[in-house]
């Protein structure tokens, strides 16, 4: 056991941190108080997305075999802390190259692949999940969205919500149910939203411009060759897309630079001998650190190629408990940065406000560790 | 950065587990606030555990987990400040138990059995050397033997200049490490009974409103051990002030939610709980308190 980087791994953060000195623009910090979603980050991260693809940054953990450079989790996560920490430039992007490719990869059949893992990579893709519903949201197995099958592929008809990047998205992994028949019965389609009878509206939002959306598909055909995996099949590839994203943000990362910048204006303020501030930045500075340390050992699991476990329920947890906390402390002694004395910080309060919502209700990482974990019984059982 | 044992820290714990087997691991039968192994005490001193550090200043992380492991056990055993102060301190192998106290009039853990005291005086350390007259033994709640100095100015005591500091951080990484000790048995223990306890036909285990809070707890353990191992391996004032002010901070909702799910049961001295929560209760106060290790995490962090 030891805690500390190797050589290579510093030297890749350094490299890492280069790149983003040289790419990101003067007004980058105004960029990135638009959210993600936003029509600017979502402009930015196609220039972006490609100087970083031209740098090997962009997919270095995908295998050699599909472009990358087969690197270690641990040097994939780096990358994630310091593009997380700064604002994520890669905007709606990030989820191409952390979960839709890995998800084509290991599902996708060829045609699939060939169609959309060339233009991932390149940078010039942008996708959106189409997972959570009007009355399935953490309860994903509720969704109600119908896919009929016809001849030749099949017909969508129903609305997805809360759907981030979707007005600007050029594809949507859309869950939708062939039968009633529980999980078994969902598809995913890999749907063109281009397509007829898709219809977005954007959803004005606390968290941002862009973020979250109302699309309803009316009547839409999805060719079944654009179906991901086989029927029956929805479920497994679900879990597989959501343990990586469930800890595939480092949210900590970006906490701790908002708390050392907001402690540095503490500073130049003459506020920071007040022991009152002392103690609640300790205190916002431990839960970051200890979100940091269980992510880590969630990554020093997949660095090993050891399967996912519960741990990572925990992780995200505390990686919950970090931004809010640090954000809590951020409201409550340096309220000023949320009135344009340093933008960045409205833009991680937006975060950490959903830090708890957005990939599925962080109480759901509870139940499933309290089941995983601590092998508490099931909330069903009676008797001993 | 690999968070698995390497095969020499598997060798130590695996030793040390052996040699813990050999001696009672039950909770005491007897109703009993505060119970310390002074068998435990002497089979630790006699195969080495208390000197990894003295002997190898390069060990502390293997020093921390003996002391996570130690802390495990219902008994108490005075291993923290011998393995991870005492020698940094300059004080004698042989010169143990060591209890640790902010002031020379302060009540202390172990000051009972031990044989040198260690106090935190500004920017000093001041060492006691302590025989059993010297010390009036308090009574107390807290699960481990309490005392004070009956005469605090007649202590004979030598000064340490300048290591206050170094004094502090091994106090704060020995609260860490002993906490996530702590933690991690008296979380097990309230596992075991909600797992087997009926309330309205299921077991306590099933209800959500015990299974969100028992997994809050599970994460208060697993970071208050991780912050406290990463402390050891980088011995940084920073990393050791972050793990002591965590654990402190979580120890008042834990040690509640624990008692709470045991009902009155949790209230007796025959359920074992109490070994661990009301030790954790006793380390709350050290130090300061959680304030005062977030403030000192925040000052290293930041160079106030």
């Amino acid at each position: 056991m030891e805690f500390g980087w190797s050589e290579e791994e510093t030297a890749y953060r350094r490299r890492v941190r280069e790149v983003l000195a040289r790419e990101l623009p003067e007004d980058w910090e105004s960029i990135a108080t638009q959210g993600p979603g936003s029509d600017a980050q979502t402009d930015f991260s196609k220039s972006f997305c490609k100087a970083l693809a031209k740098e090997g940054l962009l997919i270095p953990h995908w295998p050699e075999a599909y472009g990358g450079e087969g690197c270690s989790a641990w040097h994939h996560f780096v990358l994630g802390e310091e593009l997380w920490a700064v604002g994520e430039p890669r905007g709606p992007q990030y989820m191409n190259v952390n979960w839709v490719g890995p998800v084509l990869m290991r599902y996708g059949d060829a045609a699939q692949k060939a169609r959309h893992l060339p233009r991932v990579r390149s940078g010039d893709a942008i996708w959106c999940q189409g997972f959570s519903e009007p009355s399935a949201g953490s309860d994903l197995a509720a969704l109600r969205t119908q896919a009929l099958p016809v001849e030749g592929g099949y017909r969508v008809t129903g609305s997805k919500v809360w759907t981030s990047y979707a007005s600007r998205a050029d594809f949507c992994v859309v869950l939708a149910r062939t039968s009633p028949d529980g999980r078994a019965g969902i598809v995913i389609l890999m749907t063109d939203m281009s397509s007829p009878g898709v219809q977005v509206q954007r959803i004005p939002a606390l968290v941002g411009e862009g973020d979250l959306h109302e699309v309803f598909f009316d009547d839409v055909f999805v060719p079944t060759a654009d179906r991901l995996g086989a029927e029956g099949q929805a479920w497994e590839i679900i879990n597989f897309a959501l343990q990586n994203e469930r800890v595939g943000i480092p949210r900590y990362a970006l906490s701790r630079r908002m708390l050392d910048r907001a402690v540095a204006r503490l500073k130049a303020d003459g506020r920071f001998d007040d022991p009152v501030i002392q103690d609640g930045a300790g205190r916002a500075l431990a839960l970051c650190e200890a979100a940091r340390l269980l992510v880590y050992k969630v990554i020093d699991q997949r660095a090993k190629n050891a399967p996912p476990d519960a741990f990572g329920s925990l992780a995200r947890w505390a990686v919950v408990r970090a931004d809010n906390g640090v954000s809590d402390f951020l409201t409550e002694y340096a309220p000023d940065g949320l009135l344009n004395a340093d933008p960045m910080q409205r833009a991680h309060h937006q975060r950490a406000i959903s830090a708890g919502v957005a990939s599925g209700a962080a109480e759901i990482q509870l139940n499933l560790a309290a089941r995983r974990f601590l092998d508490l019984p099931s909330e069903n059982q009676r008797g001993l | 950065m690999d968070f698995d044992l390497s095969e020499g820290q598997a060798t130590i714990l695996a030793g040390l587990d052996q040699l813990l087997a050999s001696v009672e691991r039950e909770p005491p039968k007897a109703p009993v606030f505060t119970a310390y192994s002074v068998e435990l005490d002497r089979l630790l001193a006699q195969a080495g555990y208390l000197d990894i550090v003295r002997e190898d200043p390069s060990a502390l992380l293997e020093g921390a987990m003996i002391v996570e492991r130690l802390a495990r056990l219902a008994r108490s055993v005075e291993a923290a400040a011998s393995i991870l102060v005492g020698a940094a301190l300059g004080v004698e192998a042989e010169r143990r138990p060591i209890a640790l106290a902010s002031a020379l009039e302060a009540p202390a853990r172990f000051l009972p059995m031990a044989r040198t005291l260690i106090v935190a005086q500004g920017e000093d350390a001041l060492i006691v050397d302590v025989e059993p007259s010297l010390v009036e033994p308090l009574e107390t709640l807290f699960a481990y033997p309490y005392g004070r100095l009956r005469d605090p100015p007649a202590a004979p005591t030598r000064r340490v200049a300048g290591a206050g500091d170094l004094l502090r951080r091994r106090w704060r990484l020995a609260l860490a490490a002993e906490a996530a000790g702590l933690m991690q048995s008296a979380l097990d223990t309230v596992l075991d009974h909600v797992k087997t306890r009926l309330a309205f036909g299921r077991p306590l285990g099933a209800f959500q409103s015990i299974q969100h809070r028992l997994t809050m707890g599970a994460e208060t353990v697993q970071s208050t051990r991780w912050l406290a191992l990463r402390a050891a391996w980088s011995d940084s004032e920073v990393d050791v002030a972050t793990a002591a002010a965590f654990a402190q901070d979580r120890i008042p909702a834990l040690t509640y939610d624990l008692h709470q799910f045991c009902g009155a049961m949790g209230l007796t001295l025959e359920f074992p709980l109490h070994h661990w929560t009301y030790r954790l209760r006793a380390l709350l106060g050290e130090l300061g308190g959680s304030s005062g290790q977030a403030r000192a995490a925040a000052r290293a962090a930041w160079a106030a």
